[in-house]
């Protein structure tokens, strides 16, 4: 072959070689596995998140609870950031540099964390809740900023500081919410206590998504013209709460200044009608940029307010326990409304001492009650496990127990709020680690007027007021009635299935009539009644091993058609009918009467004004 | 009149197929730049000022076209010299009167528009180049003349690295190729090869961190069982020692050379190359959007005006130098490999119409085309892939600028019009 025809070979041999490498090139990279479309698609899109407004909650006669409020975030797409006018920055948002530099650390890895759950986004939030100052000089200069936008979402506010424990807070989502549910991003704001975080998923609604085309340098360069990227945010139905609002508003004002919790029930529907607790926050503190810092502040607070005590608190029911233990006694066959026993001014029984106060002779069930004799029940009590149709103190016990349980007592009662107490019913197992294998009824007699081992949640003693007022069932006290468009078969199962103890309905009017004395004259509470109310009560007194005793009182009325069950309980209070007494017989006369000014208005003036240390 | 061997009065048709491929070269870069440069959401897209621009440019380059074709074609001979010398004359002028853009001095500015010298230098020096080879009586053979030849490249070559225009005077080395036509030993071209060869690998082992022991292992025993097996042949042997030997010397220099005078950015960019580095937010996330670009397209592309990578600015200078990403993006693998099929044939026909030139000036003008076309073309589309470093030289007849689009109109023009007074 001719030399330089060869050589002409070599030219044209390199450029089909050049060909042929890049045609392979070009099929590794376009038909290859790595999904650069989607990178591509990664790249050039920006899903900006709608924030939905969270639920308006309702009180059950439509006044407005809680509602949600607009608040602006700072967010970025932290790789962005090379050319950031960093003394712009802090002087907008007021800080420091070296603040600055770990914001902006950590929006490097949120958005590396993000990434993985919405592969449509690395931007991150920098800086949650501006001020209306910082938002404004932002929206000025924030084309400066080079990969930074502002984005919008909804915060809460509170028409009442008293809703706290009934309505609970928000939070920021913590990362193993995030892990485990792709709703959330960092930063979102998730009900950490109460009904906000009970219905969480009914009431934060459904997030919207704007999608927009963004270039190189994050400029928004116009939203995407389909409509699978763009769909609006859904705001959260509306709740309506069973509580009542003026009612609790006149419940807080009352406890004012003493430690304690007030709980009433609608007995017919088990709707919760207030649910108060003392002390409380200010849930409208627990919003913004403050929330970590507020929350901090009130978990360091000696008075515990974040603690609910309606639901958490755990106390010896007291004397408001006999009148179960009376039901449970009828039920047995081992009392009858005309049985007697007397008391010589307490019970005793070998070493064994259960004092009384001062009362007039024999009494029979009607009296007990009205008058609280200890000594009554604590033979009712030995007779109800000591019967010898059991024939061994423990088989009469465990028949005792389970009626307790009947009552919704020694378990949660499944309120729609998370981490309520169970309180306590001993078991036998648990009586014999206490006592030893070989106790009798003497050992355990002061279960018999609501002390030692049995522990109740002010819950659980409203409740307990509800179920006598119903003559024997109840409903799972709930806080909400409804939420708008929301049909949930596991709701109803728990909340629109009633109850029933294993006492008869025929026992409870016995109870019930001695009950009705309570705030008569001769009665317990004598003097705290209200005037045409036919209230039906029981005062009780919880020893307390820490100091003064707790006043507690439960009560429904009217007596007949009840719409009202309350239990009130206030800590070092002393008797049920120095404090507990008055507080619920005025929260009674409130919400059945509805007056603006009370038919006591000198009880409830000491009420209000009263502080116990 | 003096003897010139351009003067003919037998003249050809100017090539047609050549014509037709330049002609659609222009049109997909048009469409390139139209798109590149678009906005988004836009059905009918208006023209950005960039294609605005371009098309100025493209009238530019059919009056220089006409001009050519209309002029009479001895000039080119008889002006072979002053053409390289207006050239060298302008990119030395240009280090004192340029504007510097992204670090290279190599621009003239009047007002919105820039001339760049260097681009005209390669159609000034094939030119010199092709009077020097083509005149009477000189042969390709001699130290001297091979010395002379390499010169004229050289020359303007290195003005143009004074320039900081490192990519437009590697074009230069473009010129070997035309060399080896013309009678420079293929074993200086292989062994050229084979030093590269060897640099990537010393390259390999300082970024990575094995030890170069490796290397010398290789070449010299590798060198030692070769000299065993021939030991007979004496000639033979002593070739395998001395190469082996000088290769261990290279090997060496690479080794100091990028480890100790390299800066940690120049080093950055050719492990990033290589793969050995994997950076995609500093360094490579040019490489990795171009890519994300090419890679996007997929088999069938995402549509005309439809992709996101160049029209949004992920890729760099996606109108100029990485245009070729918006082929890639939105013709996807079968419009790609067809607009490579194009440029190739282009190429092909160069070389063809190269070779049936009747005399050196024209055969040495139609190889420095061919030559240079192809350095651009595969530099610079080898870029956009990641297969050859981040050298920032245009895609010939595509990319957005005036200076490149007219100096390669300008000499695809000139060796048409030398073409058709072949004999």
């Amino acid at each position: 072959m001719d030399k330089n025809r060869s050589k002409q070979l070599v030219f044209l041999g390199l450029i089909f070689l050049i060909f042929v490498i890049y045609t392979l090139r070009l099929a590794s990279l376009q038909l290859g596995e790595v999904p650069y479309k989607k990178m591509a698609i990664n790249n050039a899109l920006n899903k900006i998140t709608l924030y939905p407004s969270r639920s308006n909650v309702f009180d059950r006669k439509g006044k407005l609870m809680v509602y949600s409020t607009q608040m602006y975030d700072l967010s970025v797409f932290p790789y962005e950031i090379k050319k950031l006018d960093t003394g712009l920055l802090c002087s907008v948002l007021e800080l420091d540099i070296q603040t600055v530099r770990g914001l902006i650390a950590d929006a490097r890895v949120r958005a590396k964390k993000r990434q993985k759950n919405n592969s449509f986004n690395n931007s991150a939030l920098f800086y949650a809740n501006l001020s209306n100052k910082q938002f404004t000089l932002l929206r000025e200069n924030i084309y400066r900023l080079n990969g930074f936008f502002i984005e919008s979402r909804t915060d809460r506010q509170f028409a009442t500081p008293t809703l706290s424990h009934a309505l609970g807070y928000l939070g920021e989502a913590d990362e193993e919410l995030i892990a485990s549910d792709e709703y959330y991003q960092p930063g979102d704001l998730v009900g950490i206590t109460g009904l906000e975080r009970y219905y969480e998923k009914q009431i934060r609604g459904i997030k919207g998504v704007k999608t927009v085309w963004q270039d190189r340098t994050y400029t928004e360069r116009g939203v995407v013209k389909d409509t699978q990227f763009n769909y609006p945010a859904t705001a959260g139905p509306d709740v309506i709460s069973s509580l009542d609002f003026v009612l609790q508003e006149y419940g807080r004002e009352l406890l004012n200044g003493k430690k304690g919790s007030i709980v009433a029930i609608e007995p017919r529907t088990g709707e919760v009608l207030a649910f108060i607790n003392n002390p409380d926050y200010d849930p409208n503190t627990m919003v913004g940029r403050d929330r970590a810092n507020t929350f901090k502040t009130l978990l360091r607070d000696p008075q515990k307010p974040l603690y609910n005590r309606a639901v958490k608190g755990v106390y010896p029911p007291g004397s408001t326990f006999k009148t179960v233990m009376a039901l449970i006694a009828m039920q047995e066959g081992v009392l009858t409304p005309e049985t007697t026993h007397g008391c010589g001014g307490g019970y005793r029984l070998g070493s064994i001492r259960v004092g009384c106060h001062p009362h007039g002779g024999p009494l029979d069930l009607r009296g007990s009650i009205r008058i609280s004799c200890n000594s009554y029940y604590c033979q009712v009590f030995r007779d109800i496990i000591d019967n010898p149709e059991y024939g061994n103190v423990k088989v009469g016990y465990a028949a005792l127990e389970k009626h307790w349980r009947s009552f919704g007592l020694g378990s949660p009662l499944d309120i729609d709020l998370l981490g309520e107490s169970r309180g306590n019913i001993p078991s036998v197992s648990q009586l014999d680690k206490r006592h030893g294998d070989r106790w009798k009824s003497s050992t355990i007699i002061s279960l018999s007027i609501g002390q030692g081992e049995i522990l109740l949640t002010p819950l659980q003693m409203c409740n307990t007021a509800a179920i006598i007022a119903n003559r024997g069932w109840y409903y799972a006290p709930h806080l909400v009635k409804r939420i708008d468009g929301y049909k949930d078969t596991a709701w109803d199962r728990k909340y629109k299935i009633k109850k029933f103890t294993t006492v008869d309905p025929r026992y409870f009017q016995y109870v019930i009539d001695g009950m009705s004395d309570v705030t008569k004259p001769g009665g317990t509470a004598n003097g705290t009644g209200i005037e045409n109310i036919e209230i039906c009560a029981k005062t009780g007194t919880a020893q307390n091993p820490h100091g003064k005793d707790h006043s507690i009182y439960i009560a429904f009325a009217p007596k007949d058609n009840p719409k009202i069950a309350i239990a009130v309980l206030v800590e070092n209070g002393g008797f049920g009918a120095t404090w507990a007494a008055p507080i619920a017989n005025l929260m009674i006369e409130k919400y059945l009467l509805g007056k603006a000014e009370s038919a006591e208005p000198a009880m409830e003036e000491r009420i209000k004004t009263s502080v116990i240390q | 009149m003096r003897y010139s061997p351009l003067s003919t009065n037998n003249q050809e048709k100017i090539d047609s197929l050549a014509v037709f491929l330049y002609v659609v070269l222009l049109l997909i870069g048009f469409i390139s730049i139209a798109s590149a440069t678009s906005d988004v959401n836009q059905a009918f897209y208006s023209l950005s000022d960039i294609a605005i621009k371009q098309l100025v440019f493209i009238f530019g380059a059919i009056l220089i076209i006409f001009t050519i074709v209309f002029s009479n074609v001895v000039v080119i001979d008889y002006f072979a010299y002053g053409f390289y010398a207006i050239a060298i004359a302008l990119n030395i002028l240009v280090l004192f009167l340029g504007r510097e853009i992204s670090g290279a001095k190599s621009w003239f500015g009047f007002g919105g528009f820039g001339i760049q010298p260097s681009e005209f230098a390669k159609v000034a020096t094939a030119i010199a180049l092709s009077k020097f080879l083509g005149t009477y009586g000189v042969k390709f053979q001699g130290t001297k003349n091979v010395a002379k030849a390499i010169g004229i490249f050289l020359l303007p070559m290195a003005i143009i690295l004074i320039q900081n225009d490192t990519g437009s005077a590697l074009v230069f080395l473009s010129f070997f190729l035309v060399l080896y036509r013309e009678g420079l030993p293929g074993y200086i071209l292989v062994s050229a090869v084979w030093l590269g060869i060897l640099a990537i690998f010393r390259i390999i082992s300082e970024a990575t961190g094995i030890s170069s022991f490796y290397g010398y292992g290789i070449l010299l025993g590798l060198g030692s069982i070769i000299v065993f097996f021939v030991r007979k042949d004496r000639g033979i042997a002593i070739l395998v020692t001395t190469i082996a030997v000088i290769s261990s010397l290279f090997y060496t220099i690479v080794g100091t050379f990028y480890s100790k005078i390299l800066m940690q950015y120049q080093r950055d960019r050719i492990e990033l190359v290589l793969g050995l580095k994997e950076d995609d937010r500093g360094m490579g996330f040019n490489l990795k959007q171009s890519k994300i670009a090419i890679g996007a397209g997929e088999m069938w592309g995402r549509g005309y005006l439809k992709g996101t990578q160049t029209k949004m600015g992920f890729v760099p200078e996606q109108h100029t130098d990485f245009i070729f990403d918006a082929i890639g993006e939105e013709w996807g693998f079968v419009g790609s490999t067809l607009f490579l099929l194009i440029f190739c044939g282009l190429l092909v026909r160069l070389v063809i119409m190269a070779e049936r030139q009747s005399t050196v000036f024209g055969r040495v003008l139609g190889y420095s085309l061919a030559s240079v076309l192809f350095f651009h073309m595969s530099i610079n589309i080898g870029m956009t892939m990641g297969l050859v470093p981040t050298i920032g030289i245009p895609l010939p007849f595509i990319s957005a600028g005036g200076s490149s689009l007219w100096a390669f109109t300008l000499f695809l023009f000139t060796f048409l019009r030398v073409d058709q007074v072949r004999k």
